[in-house]
């Protein structure tokens, strides 16, 4: 006897005494048989071993507890001679007789049982199985506990395999690999699955009995016998499936049938499989249903993701999402269409000349787009931010496709705060600034905006055309967020400036002692280094005005020494009484230069262009607009014009109009409204920009050299690009001829060995 | 009996000397200056103190060389002359003491052979630098004209790159971006001839941080050889 680690008797116990006789051992292994056979027969006869079981727990230890359950259990064993025999066997080292008896044994009744399955017809072929299974088990049990103590002790000092386990073992190989078992099980198992993939109802109960018995045999038996198969049959199942369907669906339907039969093979798992083959079974419904079909899909005509983008389709979208999130690159694919589709919307939006005519217009599909976009990827694509950063590299790409995007969000702005959010709440008009700020934030040149946007505003403030002070200085303090100081600090002079004009009318007007006939005068003091510089020849004041001019000239100066003073008369507007032929008056609301025309026809009832310009000394490009804006407008033509022609000639003349008619007491004629510039004003203003950007280009290159000392050529451009990337896109040919410049008035040389390296010169 | 200490000769070396002057026992200083000295006296102005463009002419007609010539260039810069035109006292006896020449026919022979000087790539170099800064004539002056420029070219690089010269000669005189050029430019043609194989230019990279005017001129060869 082999020495045990854990004695859970005491061998003194035994009271029998034992005898070595192999004669003896024959005739107990013969009884030992005996027992094994009726345990067998007793499992067809239906004994209820449960209710055997029910009266004590079975205490595992110990030889006599065995011995006492078997008495409990086998009413025909009139003692515990069974066990006894059992015992004695193994301790007379006939350990080896029973345990090869045992599978003599017990092969020989599985293959009786194997036969029965074999024979079992039709229908019944599963049922029989499952019914022998749950017998073999049950005798396997009891074999198992009355062949105890030779289970814990010879068995594991011989390495031989547990009752158990032989147990199972002999099953899988006698029954369920038998010949012709084996292929049958097979083969009913998946016939029955397609019959459920086909829409029957079949036995689930009896399928999941049969599945763990696979399982209870190992899982390699499960793997081998079904669920390798199992796989490989569904695969062409599905492949069949969808390419019938890609034929016959549109992307929407065969998502949703691609949807349900995922869905279904999760739940068969759940029902009757091991759950480690979920991932297997789905993996190649996602492989056949959506990976294979991927590109197909995508860009199905009338109905693929470009369609559905364009329709909103969000449910559609919503399913293609989480069903290509499934396979690798699968959303890769769903993010590049969409994104070259997006761009290819957003490029012809920008480029369309059409489009081009009304820049509040163009502005505002671009934000029709965003929003649309936006709702898109919240509601079906889960907020997703790669797709988030898709779109906003998207839009990135093709609103700087246009050189005047920059302008046109200029005007938009303008005519938000003039008009469009008159009456609209504060938080609206929040919402609709923090959109204005997302496209800013996409624009490459941001310095080319603000050029236009202290353009505009300066017009609004002078025009006291905004409609909320409180909304202008919202967006400033939005663009000083994301720009810096730098950035607003003109801006907001401007205001500075308003502010300051008005305090300096109250005090010019409380000196005037006597106000007397004078036309009243309003003047904004502008700071010239924040307001758009534009270049303002004088032109000729009326005289009626100079009075009034000089007086509040010398006001002024009076109280700030060392300044200098310039009308700018391009920018004023003017409060015109005006009477007409048949005594109708009206007030003309008109620009400077307007109103010099007009004060003209005071003293002449003719005059031609010609002599207009040179009375009054107005640039003849402006003055020519003036003149259309006072003769060829209808509505608003307060002069009459010989010739009709909308053109003006250097000899046409002019003439008071008489017959002059609105229905308005008060006429607006001024042209001070922001519009979106002529060809040539637009390449004036680039020019300008061009001209801007040179010196900070130098800055930052003497700044970044200052530091560093040396700096080769790629990584100064790198740096200078870098630092000047939140106003404009630095061109590096140009960063490369402002370096020459510097090298030429010796801040930087070039090293005389390496060519490549600067160095800063103190 | 203690020895009298004689003085060892020391063999003197101009701070100017370049690789063609050896050391040689040098004559008692005083005549070889006064040769040197009587021949600037024969060229000079006197009004000036300096010979002035017709001493040099004279000069060129003694030695045989028109002053066109690049040796004349070679001789300005050995004597490291400053202003174009004119060489003063100094830098003539820095120029002929540089050369070993203290009579006309050996300064005739000195000059002949200058073309040699240029052999060592480093000598070059400063005299290639030497030669623009050499047109410099206002204070303040950092550009030479284009015109200036293409002769300086044909002078100085010529001989050793006459293709390439040609081409570039040729691209100044059609280009309208530029009608001065600095030093650095002027510099970076020489580093361009010295370094590009005008037959392989696909590898030309712009990003090297050649000049501008290079990479013009690159894109303009490219160009003409599509045509």
């Amino acid at each position: 006897m082999s020495s045990q680690k854990k004695r859970t008797f005491q061998i003194e116990a035994f009271k029998h005494r034992v005898v070595v006789d192999p004669k003896y051992a024959e005739k107990t292994w013969k009884v030992l048989e005996h027992a094994i056979h009726e345990i067998y027969n007793h499992n067809a006869s239906g004994l209820s071993f449960e209710e055997l079981y029910s009266h004590s727990p079975l205490p595992l230890d110990g030889v006599w507890n065995t011995l006492f359950r078997i008495h409990q259990f086998m009413p025909w064993c009139k003692n515990s001679e069974v066990a006894w025999n059992a015992y004695n066997m193994v301790l007379h080292k006939f350990g080896e007789k029973l345990y090869s008896g045992l599978v003599t044994t017990m092969t020989s009744h599985l293959k009786e049982i194997s036969q029965s399955i074999e024979s079992a017809q039709g229908e019944i072929f599963l049922e029989e199985l499952n019914r022998k299974w749950i017998d073999h088990n049950k005798a396997l049990q009891m074999i198992r506990d009355i062949l105890m103590y030779m289970d814990r002790t010879f068995i594991p000092s011989s390495h031989k395999t547990p009752v158990h386990e032989l147990g199972l073992n002999l099953w899988r190989d006698v029954v369920i690999h038998s010949s012709k078992t084996q292929a049958r099980l097979r083969d009913t198992l998946l016939e029955l699955v397609l019959r459920e993939r086909n829409g029957e109802v079949i036995n689930r109960g009896l399928m999941r009995n049969i599945i763990k018995m696979l399982m209870d045999l190992g899982l390699s038996v499960y793997q081998e016998d079904f669920e390798k198969h199992f796989l490989s049959v569904s695969a062409n199942f599905y492949c069949l499936e969808s390419q019938k369907f890609i034929e016959t669906c549109d992307c929407g339907d065969y998502l949703k049938k691609a949807e349900r039969r995922l869905n279904e093979e999760i739940e068969r798992v759940s029902h009757y499989l091991d759950p480690r083959s979920e991932i297997k079974i789905t993996n190649v419904v996602e492989k056949e249903m959506i990976d294979s079909h991927m590109h197909t899909l995508v860009h199905m005509e009338n109905s693929g993701l470009v369609n559905m983008l364009v329709d909103d389709k969000y449910e559609d979208l919503g399913r293609m999402y989480s069903l290509f999130r499934r396979v690798p690159t699968g959303l890769t694919v769903v993010k590049d269409v969409m994104t070259a589709f997006v761009r290819d919307t957003g490029k012809q939006l920008v480029m369309d000349p059409e489009r081009l005519r009304d820049p509040v217009d163009f502005v505002q599909r671009l934000l029709d787009l965003k929003d649309k976009y936006d709702k898109i990827i919240n509601m079906s694509f889960t907020n997703d931010k790669t797709f988030q950063n898709a779109l906003n590299s998207s839009f990135e790409h093709f609103i700087n496709l246009n050189a005047r995007s920059p302008e046109f969000i200029s005007l938009f702005v303008d005519d938000k705060l003039r008009r469009g959010l008159k009456g609209v709440g504060e938080e609206d008009v929040e919402i609709v600034l923090d959109k204005v700020m997302m496209l800013f934030r996409y624009l490459q040149e941001k310095d080319v905006f603000e050029k236009y946007y202290k353009q505009h505003l300066a017009k609004r403030l002078l025009s006291g055309k905004t409609i909320s002070d409180d909304a202008e200085r919202s967006l400033i303090v939005k663009l000083k967020t994301e720009c810096g100081y730098q950035f607003t600090s003109k801006l907001e002079g401007m205001f500075t400036d308003m502010k300051t004009s008005y305090d300096t009318m109250q005090g010019f007007y409380a000196s005037q002692s006597d106000v007397g006939d004078s036309p009243s005068l309003v003047v904004h003091v502008l700071t010239t280094g924040s307001w758009p510089t534009q270049p303002s020849p004088q032109c000729n004041l009326p005289s009626e005005l100079l009075g009034v001019c000089e007086k509040f000239r010398a006001y002024y100066l009076g109280t700030h020494n060392g300044r200098r003073l310039s009308w700018q008369t391009n920018m004023g507007t003017a409060d015109l009484k005006a009477t007409f032929g048949k005594g109708q008056k009206h007030e003309l609301n008109v620009s400077t230069y307007q109103m010099c025309v007009l004060m003209l026809f005071n003293n002449a009832d003719r005059l031609t262009c010609k002599e207009i310009e040179q009375a009054t000394g107005i640039p003849l490009l402006d003055l020519k607009r003036c003149l259309q804006s006072l003769a060829c407008v209808k509505g608003k033509n307060v002069l009459r014009k010989e010739p009709m022609s909308k053109d003006i000639a250097e000899d046409d003349t002019f003439f008071f109009n008489d017959k002059f008619t609105s229905k308005f007491f008060k006429v607006k004629i001024g042209t001070v409204v922001a519009q979106r510039e002529s060809e040539p004003e637009n390449l004036e203003t680039r020019q300008r920009v061009e001209e801007d950007r040179k010196p900070q280009i130098e800055a930052a290159i003497v700044r970044i050299m200052k530091s560093r000392r040396t700096l080769d050529h790629n990584n100064i451009v790198a740096e200078v690009t870098k630092q000047l990337q939140s106003r404009f896109l630095p061109n590096p040919v140009v960063i490369k001829k402002r370096i020459e410049s510097l090298i030429e008035r010796e801040f930087l040389e070039r090293d005389r060995v390496d060519r490549k390296l600067y160095r800063y010169l103190a | 009996m203690p020895r009298p200490k004689r003085k060892a000769a020391v063999p003197t070396r101009s701070s100017d000397a370049d690789s063609s002057a050896r050391p040689e026992p040098k004559k008692p200083r005083g005549n070889q200056f006064n040769r040197i000295d009587q021949l600037f006296e024969s060229y000079v102005n006197k009004t000036l103190g300096l010979i002035d463009p017709e001493g040099i002419e004279a000069l060129c007609n003694d030695v045989n060389v028109n002053h066109t010539d690049v040796r004349m260039l070679i001789f300005a810069w050995k004597m490291k002359a400053e202003k174009q035109g004119y060489f003063s006292k100094d830098e003539w006896r820095r120029g002929l003491k540089c050369l070993g020449a203290d009579t006309r026919p050996k300064l005739k022979k000195a000059i002949e052979g200058l073309d040699k000087e240029l052999k060592v790539p480093e000598c070059f170099e400063d005299f290639y630098s030497y030669a623009f800064q050499y047109c410099l004539t206002e204070e303040k002056q950092r550009s030479v004209d284009i015109e200036t420029i293409c002769e300086l070219l044909n002078i100085v690089l010529k001989s050793e790159f006459p293709n390439q010269v040609n081409l570039l000669v040729e691209y100044l005189k059609v280009q309208n971006d530029y009608r001065a050029l600095n030093m650095d430019q002027w510099r970076s043609f020489y580093r361009f001839f010295k370094e590009v194989d005008f037959h392989d230019l696909e590898n030309y990279d712009s990003s090297q941080a050649w000049t501008v005017i290079i990479d013009n001129f690159v894109e303009w060869l490219k160009e003409k050889e599509k045509n």
